[in-house]
């Protein structure tokens, strides 16, 4: 079972979910990271759940064409979209107070946390 | 006579009743994943999918209505999947329409309602009248347990299909890519909401009858599309081929 370390707004929240977990996914039904994690769209969009991965990014696979066309440069600071992505090794991530702005805009949702 | 099930008992029920009229072994879905249709075939499919799955939000809106006022997380959920699918991000149907241009259709061509078969107009009714009629617990077992959580399995297999065997871009089937993830919330969401307000028997025994027919129903529509648009250019005998070798 994958462990996440998840960091936001200087509070650090861990659980351990399925293996093949969408973490966007699992905040959906209500369960961890619910509700520490921001989501909005679940589409590769909106760039809400956008985190910087601090380790376990080597087990991840290539940034898809969503992640490269919302995110760009940021892939190179170690953004990824975590709606894009489906967990089977321990993975440590921060997310930022404000959301990154996705490089094309689009409509976004008021989805909560 | 049968007995109120537990959460784990009546979920497990609820996933055979859906499990044992798969739409997968239609001849549509067969040739789907053999690779035998054309694009003007995938079109027809488009065309008659968008009078099915676009009302979506117009069915829940009528559940959401119905729906009592205390069960305040079942109606947000409502709220927010009709939210999701018209105006969270890209509409889901002008995803459907981009994939139905890339197969060579028009989006006057898959608006039009005069373009769907009756079988899929049977379906629409169908699913107008559980949002209208039911008790809103079982239609929240027909349409989001019973269709809506099963999209993601089946968008999972037919989507690497779409770009190895038909060539198409990532863009062009982005439809089927986001509801890999929005499906799996909704249907998951669905099943937590049937579990904890089907809390009788007779709640129960409707929503396990109403999940086998949800699924009954989408087998006829799929497999209504191989007769209404496949059967000439594709001869059944070749499909049963395909799906021996494939067994």
């Amino acid at each position: 079972m994958p462990l996440v370390i998840l960091h936001r707004e200087g509070q650090t929240h861990r659980g351990e979910v399925a293996g093949n977990s969408n973490l966007v996914v699992k905040a959906g039904v209500r369960q961890f990271p619910y509700p520490h994690l921001r989501y909005g769209c679940g589409m590769g969009k909106c760039a809400k759940c956008a985190c910087r991965v601090l380790k376990g990014a080597e087990h991840l696979p290539e940034p898809n064409w969503k992640e490269k066309q919302r995110l760009g440069p940021h892939l190179e600071e170690g953004y990824r979209l975590i709606c894009q992505l489906w967990l089977n090794h321990d993975i440590e991530l921060e997310q930022d107070k404000e959301p990154l702005q996705p490089l094309k805009a689009e409509a976004s949702t008021s989805q909560q946390p | 006579m049968p007995e109120l099930m537990n959460h784990v008992d009546f979920r497990s029920a609820l996933e055979n009743a859906i499990k044992g009229k798969s739409a997968n072994k239609a001849p549509f879905s067969v040739a789907w994943a053999s690779g035998k249709l054309s694009r003007a075939h995938l079109a027809r499919w488009a065309e008659n999918h968008f009078h099915y799955v676009g009302p979506f939000a117009d069915y829940l809106a009528y559940v959401y209505a119905r729906m009592p006022d205390r069960y305040t997380e079942a109606k947000d959920f409502l709220l927010a999947n009709m939210y999701e699918e018209e105006i969270g991000g890209d509409r889901h149907t002008d995803l459907l329409i981009r994939f139905a241009e890339a197969c060579g259709t028009t989006r006057e061509r898959v608006i039009d309602p005069d373009n769907m078969s009756p079988t899929t107009r049977g379906l629409q009714s169908w699913c107008y009248a559980v949002a209208m009629r039911e008790d809103p617990i079982v239609a929240v077992a027909a349409l989001v347990v019973g269709l809506e959580s099963q999209v993601p399995s089946i968008y999972r297999r037919q989507t690497p299909t779409l770009r190895d065997k038909y060539e198409f871009t990532d863009e062009e089937v982005e439809f089927f890519d986001l509801h890999i993830v929005s499906d799996e919330i909704h249907g998951e969401r669905g099943y937590q909401i049937v579990l904890e307000h089907a809390n009788t028997v007779e709640l129960q025994q409707r929503c396990l009858k109403i999940c086998e027919v949800g699924a009954q129903m989408r087998l006829l529509y799929t497999t209504a599309l191989y007769w209404d648009y496949v059967a000439k250019e594709v001869p059944i005998e070749q499909l049963e081929m395909t799906e021996r070798k494939v067994a």
